[in-house]
């Protein structure tokens, strides 16, 4: 019966269009495709059939509306599979890319649907924390705003439409050996993706490949800090612990160094960044003077001599007492010439192979940038342009006009994950499948590679950039599993494929694949920077980096990370253009005045924001917000800082024309006062001093009306070590996944209710011109003497025998006397309905362990109660005791920095009990006895005597 | 103070028939309409409320309690005078307050149902609200007795309770009167099933005498314990501005002296409408009035003990809170507060001012505009900057908070319009006594 269809199969590609193999068998067999009188229109119309029709349609058009959901009958399983037991999570090892470089995660899976996402501890560049970019991924995957068909032309088509044109459009590229054909990328992290882009470019030779990341700019020289082992270390404008590549590895070794000595941090700036604010020295200076800075101290380590600025000898002195335990970063948005310097910083003091490894760059083709593609495009070069992943028509500098370009090109296709500002402007748009729906694998920068594994089937007909390549290249397998699978298959490897791919799925990362060091790179060119008109000289520095959270944009749907208060400034849903309160002051500009930026002939309007610890006479604006088509969460938030961006210098330069206008912009920001006002709930010791004691103690624990009660074991406490604590903000949005918090949106912010549980306050301490730059995780303190608890009327938050205080929802009527009364101002209460109950997407996500809260119900920090449970019901399974590490709440597992140790404090032998005795440990506001399960380490400063 | 010129008959004659034969008036129509009106605000704001939440208000963390709060407060506050009037005034043998103690009761009872309206409806989940009682419920649940909310609970609705009773008490030979002098057979079937049987004897009399005695004994401690409960869901709790033992005297007398310039402002025009002039006298203006400037110097004297007590404390907290009032974002409002409180009330000490009624008038208005606003200051000031310096805000009301505010206005003075039309808005039987005739 199948032997006649199977002969009549024809090699795909060759052939019309068909659906099954009985369609197969019509458009051979000469089948009437279209029977007669199936869609012509009757001649002979009359009024009343004309009507009769028209209602019918409008009837059946209302019960189209209403369809029926199907019933679903609770089955059990026929066949269990395996290892699942209902109720229980399981987890499965998978990576995401980012930047091109791969981030190893365990990924918690709840009856078949991804709900958390944690880093691998098998996986170097995460060993198990994670950043936001890492916590927020799941909401991505969920995002209702997501691209959720194919489109042709704004209208949907469907996948067999594409493979059609795509046919033809082999045969052409065929014919031109690939002349005219573009293939457009973001960095990519997959090994397979970048086999399938050279078998693409092999076969059509005259093809190229482009690479645009507006977030991740490719460095010159891909190197690896061993932040553990440097004792000293001076960043040029290097932020690894913001969102770079680094992050949340770099974190980790950097607190690794600083728990076991402190270690030495110089920062020299522009924008205060995270790592500014563990400095222990910080220094703000333009990017001009940056590099002058950065040029002296390599003058200075080759031959010391008399500087200018005296921080140089001070830093150059304390770099070569410290040869070969020392490290110079610079930033990857630095000159070349900053990189050089520190290049040959770094070899002059023997660090390389030490403190910092040159890495081995990703094998297989290169890719050309993205301003030859526009010209091309311009110039009419251009006949096909793919484009995966990125979206050049918002992210691309103004002065490549790539919009115009794009018109030029006559085949188009957009993959991406949403309908972007390109999707809207090509041809065809196809949905990507998100990194847990889809199968890939992914290169670390370090060369460990893991096989991205998904963890739910795509929730939309969508591709993933594998399938989509295996049909561009006409291959098959053509699903992604098959393409990953055979990728490695060809991979060398001893032993028997089937267990290795077995234990690589497991264990997140393929064995013996990560490169120790690569030879010292040779041949790294010094360019010399093009010298600057001299109409620029005396104007001011533009300075353009990417979001922090929605790094160029591509996160913009993400409403986690929009409300997520960037560092410092606190600001939710938009960005602004950052100067120093002196350039301000002399420019004559005030905080929340909107501007107009004229730079190199274009021009932006965008609020300001005065930051203490700018450097003087710069601007620092960021990339990824004002899109027009990120969706109904990313649209309309900030200005567009892109349309300032020129080719020649993507981030920033002189030229900078600042012009007042009279309207005002309010910011939505979470944390409105940023002095400590004398209070010093962040303390700042300096090492070796003796600590100074505390201005007021905390009363005797006999000082209360209410009888003692004397908690037993377990009694959980967490410790915040602010010495190591970053102040990336992981644990919020950790927290956020976890606990099923709601977003807002930005009126609520503007009204003070965002809702995050642990928040992380930003405080400026010193002057005005150098302040130092402080960060603090606040969550709820589990009060022993809660003040909350004494004011509820209907004892919806209590204490429990375990020395926590519990929020209990179902009880809670809404008085917010708790709120009131909490010195801490932990408490969230759910002013309006928060929580998006009619998105089914959503419900998918939510951790079912947690409740969803509903309006009018306060809530707060649980300390994850419902990871203490799982660990309690463990433990008595077992009969015993809970054993000390075992309950990780979310923000303490997400701390890239492992500040945050949480645990019984009555167990003599637990962590945080430990960390409890420490002489910087203190409580925050104890003098009002309100005896936190929550305390700190104080922040330690190591000062060089030469610049203190 | 008695009214020598008076006869029983005319007084009784009179004031019954500002309710029975008293045509509409134009003047009643405008003002119960306008009343009306911002009672239907209320009846929009409220639904809405219970529809969105109480985010359509301004409330935030940290400044979760806001217009409802400082309302009901106020409100509270007003609701003293009527029960003072009535009750310490009367076992002190103040018998001017005659006059206007109806007219003060009926204004308690109302102010205490709109003062009432404002804890319910600022709850998250209003529909809940019985959780503050202690019933029998199936999973033994009790309310938290330590919560100063729980406190509140009994003592507003104690307060209302007595208030009512005590009011309708006192209105039982009034709606006898009324009974016997409607013509309308409806009428007096209503009014009789008020009048409880009421037939002047003198038994009746002699029981209905103790019972009004043992009332004011009961209702008296009340004035002193509703608000000083009222004061303690500030005073328990721990926030710089509210953490202070002065707050129950403190309240006491501010809710005395609001509740006296609320009276003032409505008994004005009252008897200048009415031509009441000489049964509210001038006098009684001027007693009002001394009590209003008694009871403004012991508020005045609250604030001067709490800077005190921040300087002599010498707690940063405290002392930056006072600073702050004084100095912060919100200055205008600690101002008004010294302004209408302290320095309008000043006016007071002349005579003149305390005889004129355009001038008290002018004087009792800008009372209660500071009184309202220091409860804008005790709850917002204190609460928009406390202890973390992360966590300070500011709040701004929005049109649902005045909405709300203006239809609480609406519903006080629609049942007090009414209150006027239906019944007697000065105690005929009590007035009778005062009477040359009726002393004899």
């Amino acid at each position: 019966m199948s032997t006649p269809y199977r002969a009549s199969v024809p090699t795909p590609g060759a052939s019309p269009q068909w659906r099954s193999l009985d369609d197969l068998a019509r458009l051979e067999g000469g089948g009437d495709e279209f029977p007669a009188d199936a869609s012509e229109w009757p001649d002979a119309l009359s009024r009343r059939r004309f009507l009769q029709l028209m209602a019918g349609s409008l009837a059946l058009a209302g019960t189209g509306a209403c369809t029926r959901q199907p019933r679903e009958e609770i089955v059990p399983y026929v066949r269990q599979p395996e290892a699942l037991q209902p109720g229980q999570p399981l987890y499965f090892a998978t990576a995401m890319e980012l930047g091109g470089e791969a981030f190893g995660l365990l990924v918690r899976s709840d009856s078949g649907r991804p709900t958390k996402i944690e880093g691998n501890p098998a996986h170097p560049a995460t060993l198990g924390r994670s950043s936001v970019h890492m916590q927020a991924a799941l909401l991505t995957l969920y995002d209702p705003g997501r691209s959720q068909g194919l489109m042709k032309s704004g209208s949907p088509a469907t996948w067999e439409d594409l493979l059609g044109t795509l046919t033809e459009q082999r045969a052409r590229w065929q014919e031109r050996a690939g002349a005219g054909l573009r293939l457009l990328t973001r960095r990519i992290a997959s090994p397979t993706l970048r086999e399938q882009i050279a078998r693409l470019l092999t076969k059509y030779p005259q093809a190229q490949w482009h690479e645009h990341d507006a977030a991740f700019p490719a460095p010159p020289l891909p190197a690896g800090l061993r932040l553990e082992r440097a004792e000293v270390i001076v960043s040029l404008d290097a932020d690894f612990f913001g969102s770079g590549a680094l992050h949340p590895r770099a974190a980790f070794d950097f607190a690794k160094r600083r728990r076991a000595d402190h270690g030495r941090l110089y920062v020299v700036e522009s924008t205060p960044s995270l790592t500014g604010a563990m400095a222990d020295h910080r220094r703000a200076l333009r990017p001009g003077e940056l590099a002058d800075f950065a040029r002296g101290l390599a003058r200075a380590v080759r031959e010391p001599g008399a500087e200018a600025d005296p921080w140089i000898p001070a830093i150059a002195r304390d770099l070569t007492e410290h040869r070969g335990r020392s490290l110079v970063v610079a930033g990857e948005f630095q000159s070349p010439e900053v990189q050089a310097s520190a290049r040959e910083l770094n070899e002059a003091l023997g660090n390389v192979g030490q403190t910092i490894d040159n890495l081995p760059p990703a094998p297989g083709p290169r890719a050309a940038a993205l301003p030859e593609l526009a010209r091309a495009m311009h110039s009419g070069e251009v006949e096909a342009l793919l484009i995966f992943g990125a979206n050049p028509a918002y992210d691309s500098p103004a002065d490549l006009d790539f919009n115009a370009a794009l018109e030029k090109v006559p085949f188009t296709l957009h993959h991406g994950i949403y309908f972007d500002e390109t999707a809207g402007r090509c041809a065809w748009h196809v949905p990507e499948s998100h990194f847990l729906e889809s199968w890939s694998d992914a290169r670390a920068l370090d060369g460990t590679v893991s096989i991205v594994q998904p963890l739910i089937e795509p929730l939309y007909p969508s591709k993933s950039a594998h399938e989509l390549f295996a049909a561009l290249l006409g291959e098959l397998p053509a699903d992604g599993y098959e393409i990953v699978r055979s990728a490695w298959q060809q991979r060398p490897g001893g032993g028997g494929f089937e267990s290795a791919w077995r234990k690589t799925l497991h264990d997140g990362i393929a064995p013996q694949t990560g490169t120790v060091s690569a030879p010292p790179a040779q041949g790294a060119t010094t360019q010399i920077p093009p010298t600057e008109p001299a109409a620029f000289q005396a104007s001011l520095e533009l300075i353009i980096r990417p979001d922090p959270h929605l790094l160029d944009g591509r996160l913009a749907e993400n409403a986690w990370l929009q409300e997520l208060p960037k560092p410092f400034t606190k600001l939710t849903w938009g960005n602004a253009a950052h100067l120093s309160p002196r350039t301000a002051e002399r420019l004559g500009l005030a905080h929340g005045d909107v501007a107009e930026l004229r730079y190199r002939g274009r021009t932006v309007r965008a609020p300001l924001w005065i930051l203490p610890g700018h450097a003087d006479e710069c601007v620092t604006i960021h990339l990824g917000h004002g899109r027009n088509c990120a969706g109904s969460v990313g649209s309309g938030c900030g200005f567009n800082a892109f349309a300032l961006q020129t080719s020649e210098a993507p981030w920033g330069g002189r030229g900078l024309e600042i012009h007042k206008t009279r309207e005002r912009h309010v910011f939505a920001t979470t944390q409105e006062h940023q002095r400590m006002e004398g209070r010093e709930p962040v303390r700042v010791e300096t090492l070796g001093k003796p600590t100074t004691p505390p201005a007021e103690a905390a009363p005797a624990r006999e000082e209360t009306l209410y009888p003692n009660i004397d908690y037993g074991r377990p009694s959980w406490g967490m410790v915040i070590d602010l010495n190591t604590c970053i102040g990336c903000s992981a644990c919020t949005i950790a927290c956020q996944a976890e606990n099923n918090i709601p977003v807002v949106g930005r009126e609520q912010v503007l009204r003070g209710r965002e809702m995050h549980w642990i928040r992380v306050d930003a405080y400026f301490a010193g002057s005005v011109e150098a302040p130092q730059l402080l960060h603090q995780p606040v969550p709820c303190m589990h009060c022993e003497n809660a003040p909350c608890e004494a004011v509820c009327p209907v004892a919806a938050t209590v204490h429990d025998h375990e020395g926590l205080n519990v929020m209990v929802y179902n009880r809670c009527i809404g008085t917010r006397y708790c709120s009131n009364n909490c010195p801490y101002k932990v408490r969230r209460f759910n002013f309006l309905s928060y929580n998006d109950t009619h998105a089914p997407q959503l419900a998918l996500m939510r951790n079912p362990e947690v409740s969803v809260r509903m309006r009018g119900v306060m809530e707060k920090c649980t300390y994850c109660i419902q990871r203490i449970s799982a660990a309690r019901i463990e433990a008595e399974k077992e009969a015993r005791p809970i054993r000390d590490g075992e309950v990780v709440p979310a923000c303490a597992q997400a701390c890239p920095a492992e500040a945050i140790t949480f645990g019984d404090i009555h167990d003599p032998e637990s962590r945080v009990a430990a960390l409890r005795q420490s002489p910087r440990h203190y409580a925050l506001l104890a003098e009002l006895n309100t005896r936190p399960h929550t305390t700190y380490l104080a922040r330690v400063r190591n000062p060089n005597p030469e610049i203190a | 103070m008695a009214l020598t010129a008076q006869r029983c008959e005319q007084v009784t004659d009179r004031l019954s028939g500002l309710v029975l034969r008293e045509p509409l008036r134009r003047g009643w129509l405008a003002g119960f309409a306008l009343a009306f009106a911002l009672l239907m605000l209320l009846n929009v704001a409220i639904p809405w409320l219970l529809i969105r939440g109480v985010g359509i208000w301004g409330v935030n963390i940290p400044v979760a309690w806001g217009f409802a709060i400082v309302n009901f407060v106020w409100w509270i506050g007003i609701g003293h005078a009527g029960t003072f009037i009535s009750a310490i005034l009367l076992l002190l043998h103040q018998q001017w307050r005659t006059s206007i103690n109806r007219f003060t009761e009926a204004m308690t009872l109302f102010a205490v149902a709109c003062a009432g309206l404002f804890p319910l409806l600022h709850l998250g989940r209003p529909w809940v609200f019985y959780w503050l009682l202690p019933y029998p419920d199936t999973m033994a649940l009790w309310p938290q007795w330590r919560s100063p909310l729980v406190w509140d609970v009994f003592a507003v609705t104690t307060y209302l309770t007595v208030s009512l009773i005590f009011w309708f008490i006192g209105l039982v030979p009034d709606l006898a009167t009324m009974r016997d002098r409607a013509e309308r057979p409806w009428m007096r079937v209503v009014y009789g099933i008020g009048a409880l049987g009421w037939r002047n004897s003198a038994r009746h009399w002699k029981r209905y005498e103790m019972a009004y005695l043992l009332l004011a004994g009961l209702a008296t401690p009340l004035v002193l314990s509703v608000h000083s409960v009222v004061s303690f869901d500030f005073a328990v709790a721990i926030v710089p501005g509210w953490h202070s033992t002065i707050f129950p005297p403190y309240f006491i007398a501010g809710a005395i002296f609001s509740g006296f310039a609320m009276v003032l402002t409505l008994v004005i025009p009252v008897r200048a409408v009415y031509g009441l002039r000489d049964l509210i006298t001038e006098r009684h203006l001027d007693h009002a009035a001394k009590v209003m400037l008694a009871t403004g110097l012991l508020v005045a004297l609250g604030y001067a003990s709490e800077q005190w007590m921040t300087w002599y404390a010498d707690e940063p907290y405290d002392a930056f809170m006072s600073h702050n009032r004084m100095f912060g974002p919100y200055w205008p409002v600690w101002w008004t507060v010294m302004a209408c409180n302290i320095g309008a009330a000043q006016a007071l000490w002349w005579r003149r001012v305390r005889t004129s009624p355009a001038l008290l008038f002018a004087v009792a208005l800008l009372i209660q505009i500071g009184m309202w606003t220091e409860r804008y200051m005790i709850v917002i000031t204190s609460l928009h900057r406390d202890f973390l310096p992360s966590s300070w805000g500011m709040f701004h009301a929005t049109v649902w908070d005045w909405a709300t505010f203006a239809g609480s206005l609406g519903l006080f003075f629609t049942l007090l319009f009414v209150f006027i039309r239906l019944l007697p808005m000065i105690a005929i039987a009590e007035m009778r006594k005062q009477t040359t005739e009726g002393r004899e």
